[in-house]
């Protein structure tokens, strides 16, 4: 059990040797990183069949041997293992493989690995704030380093969100701290009733929600997001939309549960989140480049999540771990299937004759994204649906209104891709359309006819996430019990703090006797 | 395993054949087999159009907390009657020279796909008339919208395709009003199932039943078309591919009305419905939604009147018709759903009829535009004969099946004491009535065009089809008892007192009808008629073709002259100034609203300093929550504090 922290450390690890390694021999240290993030999958597999009890017993892993709240430690419960694991497993899917890169995008990958895992992981703020940083620095360089001009001046872009953003959640956390003097979660989780439930409290989760928000799409600070997503490869994008966005709702979410009880800090994520639905899906319905179109969608989406962590109680929490679940699956084999499809969506008449395969994948990927039944997006959605209409308020009222709007947005959009792609050829002229992005490594900012072939590997991933959804619907009853099960243990405060501190359970159960 | 498990299970697995077929030449005599045998599943249950027991399936799927399950019961198995009788016409009609042309034309995949809409259509509106509970209507519901989508979209031109996806985004849009009205559901009864839904609504106050079936009238309403979510409909079902549109045009529209039966008028009750005054009318809610039926039977009929091409005046027709068929539910004694449940059955039978008769002619000539069109009378006067008999049931004339709903309709609204509306249904019937005979007149009879001189007679594997439902036109015209019994049972299913009736039509009190009676009498007629023309001396003389004038003119016969251009010249002088294209404007108005919305967005997304205004305003809204807040000044201090150490 204890070997996870070796989940954090072998890649951080890695990412420092890789670059001296290089210097002798390429492929060893390209091996090198490989083999970290296989021995990572290894280990946690090893964990999740080891201690079967993970599904019904959270641990706490002591650090250093200095126990909380002055020790640091790593909160294992259902979710964070899941997402442990999949950093680990979505970093080897996207892993720049076709790119003739320098070693430093692999040791930044490794970088943006141990963050990750660290971040989902970690059991105290400032432990949280360290690894959102080393992974903000991970995710710059990696957009950065694409090697294109838009590539750098929106990596720049991205920059400044997240060093404003990082500020202010310093600020927040600092906030804390001094209201509290401790930054262990399940400490400060015992003492925010009564020192975090103010007005103050509510200034510092606003200032780390927007700290945290520029990773998870979150409305006021995600104008990066277009820029960045169009102008790096499918695999970064992929990557970034679907996991890092998620772990940053996941943190926020679990910020949300130990430390802030006020309704208010509810209503401004909703409200935020209904302002990231309605802006990503207006947008996303103007967009005519096919990647930006994808990238608005993911705000919108992203918006949906925030909105359904929103909601109190049970059904809200299911609710958004079920999109934030699907979206982390369907959005990066989108990306994928646009690796083929870049530039203008004019260009993609035609398309469904060539490749009636890929179009087929990418059909039945919209409609459970889009929530069409009996597709798992359907059941996320009615979800969110029942949830936003069991709370009374305006904003869960609101909500009630704009989601299904924007669901009808969206779908005139996808369906109107579709619709191109299904249009005899040469029926109306291809635009042409100078902001076309290669895939490849070139720095060619020249017309290129767009429409290239799939990475084989792209379509095995796409392929594989739509058997899965079939999968799942077949599975259903499964499916929804473990929902719920992940649910109930991520909204249970009291929960989470036995575990970390055993003694305080055992204190009280004798209390109560 | 109940009898309903086999029909759907047996509608799946012949769906994964006829996927896995759909480029052999066989598929096309391999579905007519297909659709035989689950008629026969579904006659297996006839039990049910005479009042037996609901069937139920023994599938049931548990997730999140609900138990999904199926059930057929006597509406059900009404609506998949007629769904499965038009499917074996539909395929009946394109087995034979209609595919091999449309083969020839498009393609081998392009026909195979024709087949895997249309069973996938019957299966999905299978799945949605055998659900039972909301759940599980929903996504019957939503199965239902995307294979009519499929057949809309199988026609390649560009207007069909606008048509398709314009057809998607409304039928989004009320499958999102019906979800949200099911989360509320939910909310307000604790369950979703149809029998606890139904005790739980008697807990609800009128202000949530309003928002209820305003939310559910819009979700079913969309589908159905009515006004004013009228204009997706008719362009989307006439540039369905010919037998597509055969079988959209019948049926597809009508599963809103069966979910809206269903829902409105079996679990909310029109009573509660009634019990609802709309603020600033005279209104309560029920009348308005007998209203908007009314209102659906005339505008849309009117539009249909300036159609210049036979699909699109028959596709604007089912919009209109379907009115009539919420205006009879709407009515809420036993007469008046009678009427409107069993007008569901003479519409498709006749609209169907037409379809094929337009399709038939398209084959034949190559168009269904009025102004290249006349005179096929000579040359295919058996399609003709079925087009008389079906615009003689879409009119409501004796004695075909359509006079009898209608006649229904109208008794309900005169006995209901509600003569506006009464005057609303006449008008919508005046314009049917002018625009049957459009079609009739521009179709077939005037002088022939030179260029269709060499056509023939419709192919046997199309007429035959049509034939076929001509005779049942004019049989439940004649016997409309046969249809009654099930539309009885139908009744009882969702609770409202069925429709005394007979063999030969209505029993009542006030004033029954027999058709056979009726029927007697008009053949009496026509035989004196008959006589006296043929045997006793009356004069009679036959006339050719080509033999007639023009604002008294004689036209000889190399002058080929036809009167199709600008119909209803005079009538259009006193109605035109009507035509405002209202509703196309407010559509208009709404995509631009929404376009500008997103313009307004993207200016935020494209700011050149989103990091600074985005710190600005937090850090203003910090200030203000500080300020707001008495603790401020404890952050002062503690940073006081912690300084003087």
């Amino acid at each position: 059990m204890d070997n996870i922290v070796l989940l954090v450390v072998l890649p951080l690890l890695a990412a420092f040797l890789m670059p001296v390694v290089a210097r002798s021999s390429e492929v060893v240290a390209r091996t090198l990183g490989l083999s970290v993030l296989f021995i990572s999958i290894g280990i946690i597999l090893n964990v999740w069949s080891q201690s079967g009890q993970i599904d019904s017993q959270a641990v706490s892993i002591v650090i250093g041997g200095f126990l909380p709240p002055l020790g640091i430690n790593f909160y294992v419960d259902q979710i964070s293992l899941f997402f442990a694991l999949a950093v680990p497993v979505m970093v080897l899917l996207f892993w720049p493989w076709h790119r003739a890169t320098s070693i430093r995008e692999y040791s930044l990958m490794m970088l943006l690995t141990a963050s990750a895992s660290g971040l989902i992981l970690s059991g105290d703020l400032f432990n949280i704030y360290v690894f959102y940083e080393l992974l903000g620095i991970a995710s710059y360089s990696l957009v950065a380093i694409q090697g294109r001009v838009s590539a750098v001046a929106a990596s720049f872009r991205y920059l400044l969100m997240g060093s404003v953003g990082s500020v202010m959640m310093l600020l927040g956390i600092a906030i804390i701290y001094t209201q509290t003097g401790t930054l262990n979660l399940a400490h400060l989780s015992l003492l925010a009733p009564e020192k975090l439930n103010n007005m103050l409290g509510l200034a510092s989760f606003a200032l780390i929600l927007t700290g945290m928000g520029v990773k998870a799409e979150l409305f006021p600070v995600n104008s990066w997001v277009p820029e960045v997503y169009g102008s790096v490869s499918s695999n970064l994008a992929a990557l970034m939309a679907g996991l890092l966005s998620k772990l940053a709702v996941i943190v926020i979410v679990r910020l949300l549960i130990l430390l802030f009880p006020q309704p208010e800090a509810l209503q401004l994520m909703g409200m935020l989140g209904i302002l990231g639905v309605l802006t990503g899906e207006l947008v996303a319905w103007r967009s005519r480049d096919f990647v930006r179109m994808l990238s608005f969608s993911s705000i919108g989406q992203l918006g949906l999540i925030f909105l359904a962590f929103s909601i109190p109680g049970e059904m809200g929490m299911m609710a958004g771990i079920a999109i934030a679940l699907h979206h982390m699956l369907v959005k990066p084999a989108l990306f994928m299937l646009a690796t083929g499809w870049r530039g203008a969506v004019e260009n993609l008449s035609g398309v469904a004759r060539r490749s009636p395969f890929v179009v087929l994948l990418f059909i039945v990927l919209i409609l459970s994204l889009l929530g069409i039944p009996p597709l798992p997006g359907f059941w996320a959605k009615y979800l969110l649906m029942v949830g936003l209409s069991s709370q009374d308020g305006f904003i869960y009222t609101l909500g009630m209104i704009i989601v299904p709007l924007a669901m009808v947005i969206e779908m005139a959009y996808l369906f109107k891709i579709v619709m191109i792609m299904y249009r005899k050829d040469n029926d109306e002229p291809a635009v042409n359309n100078s902001n076309i992005v290669d895939d490849s490594n070139i720095v060619d900012d020249s017309n290129i006819k767009v429409v290239q072939k799939h990475s084989k590997w792209g379509l095995a991933i796409a392929a594989s996430v739509a058997a899965m959804l079939i999968a799942i619907v077949l599975q259903l009853q499964p499916a929804s019990d473990k929902l719920l099960s992940l649910a109930n243990q991520l909204s249970d405060r009291n929960y989470y703090i036995s575990t970390v501190f055993p003694q305080i359970h055992t204190v009280r159960m004798q209390s109560i006797k | 395993m109940s009898v309903l498990d086999d029909l759907l299970l047996f509608t799946a697995l012949a769906s994964v054949a006829i996927i896995v077929l759909r480029r052999f030449a066989f598929i096309s005599k391999f579905s007519v087999v297909v659709y035989v045998l689950a008629t026969v599943l579904l006659i297996k249950m006839s039990a049910l159009g005479y009042g037996g027991e609901a069937v139920y399936s023994s599938f049931t799927v548990n997730v999140l907390g609900q138990v999904l399950q199926w059930r057929f019961d006597a509406l059900s198995w009404f609506f998949a009657l007629i769904t499965l009788v038009v499917a074996l016409f539909t395929a009946l009609f394109m087995s034979g020279a209609w595919g091999d042309k449309y083969r020839k034309e498009h393609s081998k995949e392009a026909y195979g796909l024709l087949q895997v809409a249309l069973i996938l259509n019957v299966l999905s509106m299978l799945v949605l008339l055998a659900s039972g509970d909301l759940l599980s209507l929903f996504i019957g519901w939503e199965l239902v919208s995307w294979a009519s989508f499929m057949m809309m979209a199988l026609n390649p031109d560009k207007v069909a395709r606008k048509a398709a996806i314009k057809y998607i985004v409304y039928a989004m849009a009320g499958a999102m009003a019906i979800l949200m009205a099911i989360a509320m559901t939910y909310n307000m009864t604790g369950s979703l199932d149809y029998v606890q839904v139904m005790q739980g609504m008697a807990q609800l106050n009128n202000s949530q039943i309003a928002v209820l079936v305003s939310l559910y009238a819009i979700g079913f309403g969309i589908k159905m078309g009515v006004i004013p979510f009228h204009l997706w409909q008719a362009t989307a079902y006439a540039e369905t591919p010919g037998a597509g549109a055969v079988f959209m045009g019948a049926i597809s529209a009508r599963m809103g009305l069966y979910a809206l039966i269903l829902v409105i008028v079996q679990i909310i009750g029109l009573t509660r419905v009634a019990a609802i005054e709309i603020p600033y009318t005279f209104l309560d809610m029920q009348n308005a939604l007998a209203w908007v039926g009314a209102l659906t039977t005339i505008i849309p009929t009117y539009i249909a009147l300036k159609q210049n091409d036979a699909r699109y005046l028959l596709a604007w027709h089912g919009v209109g018709q379907g009115g009539y068929m919420l205006l009879g539910v709407m009515i809420a004694d036993s007469i008046g759903t009678a009427g409107g449940i069993m007008h569901v059955f003479n519409y498709a039978t006749y609209q169907a009829a037409l379809f094929m008769t337009v399709t038939a002619v398209i084959y034949r000539t190559g168009t269904s535009n009025f102004s290249k069109l006349g005179g096929l009378v000579t040359q295919m006067p058996l399609t003709f004969m079925v087009m008389v008999v079906s615009i003689i049931g879409l009119a409501g004339i004796p004695p075909m099946n359509g006079f009898v709903s209608k006649w229904l309709i109208y008794r309900a609204l005169l006995l209901d004491g509600q003569p506006l509306l009464f005057v609303a249904a006449v008008i919508g019937t005046l314009g049917t009535i002018l625009s049957v005979y459009k079609l009739v007149h521009n179709t077939f009879l005037g002088q022939l065009r030179l260029e269709h001189q060499d056509v023939r007679e419709a192919p046997l594997s199309m007429l035959i089809p049509m034939l076929g439902l001509a005779i049942i036109i004019f049989a439940t015209g004649v016997m409309p008892g046969v249809v009654l019994d099930w539309v009885a049972a139908a009744q009882i299913a969702i609770g409202i007192a069925p429709v005394e009736h007979n063999l030969g039509g209505i029993e009542l009190v006030q004033g029954g009808l027999n058709m056979i009676w009726v029927t007697g009498v008009m053949f009496y007629g026509f035989a004196v008629g008959a006589i006296i023309f043929y045997f006793l001396g009356g004069k009679s003389k036959h006339i050719h073709q080509y033999d007639n004038y023009a604002g008294g003119h004689f036209l000889t016969s190399k002058v080929r002259y036809h009167y199709s251009n600008h119909f209803y010249a005079g009538l259009m002088h006193l109605i035109g100034g009507w035509y405002r294209n209202i509703f196309i404007k407010l559509e208009y108005a709404l995509v631009s609203l929404v376009s500008f919305m997103s313009q307004l967005s993207e200016n935020f997304y494209r700011s050149s300093q989103p990091a600074m205004l985005v710190a600005a305003i937090v850090m203003l809204a910090l200030w203000y929550i500080m300020s707001a807040d008495g603790s401020a000044p404890v952050l002062v201090q503690g940073l006081q504090g912690g300084m003087s150490k």
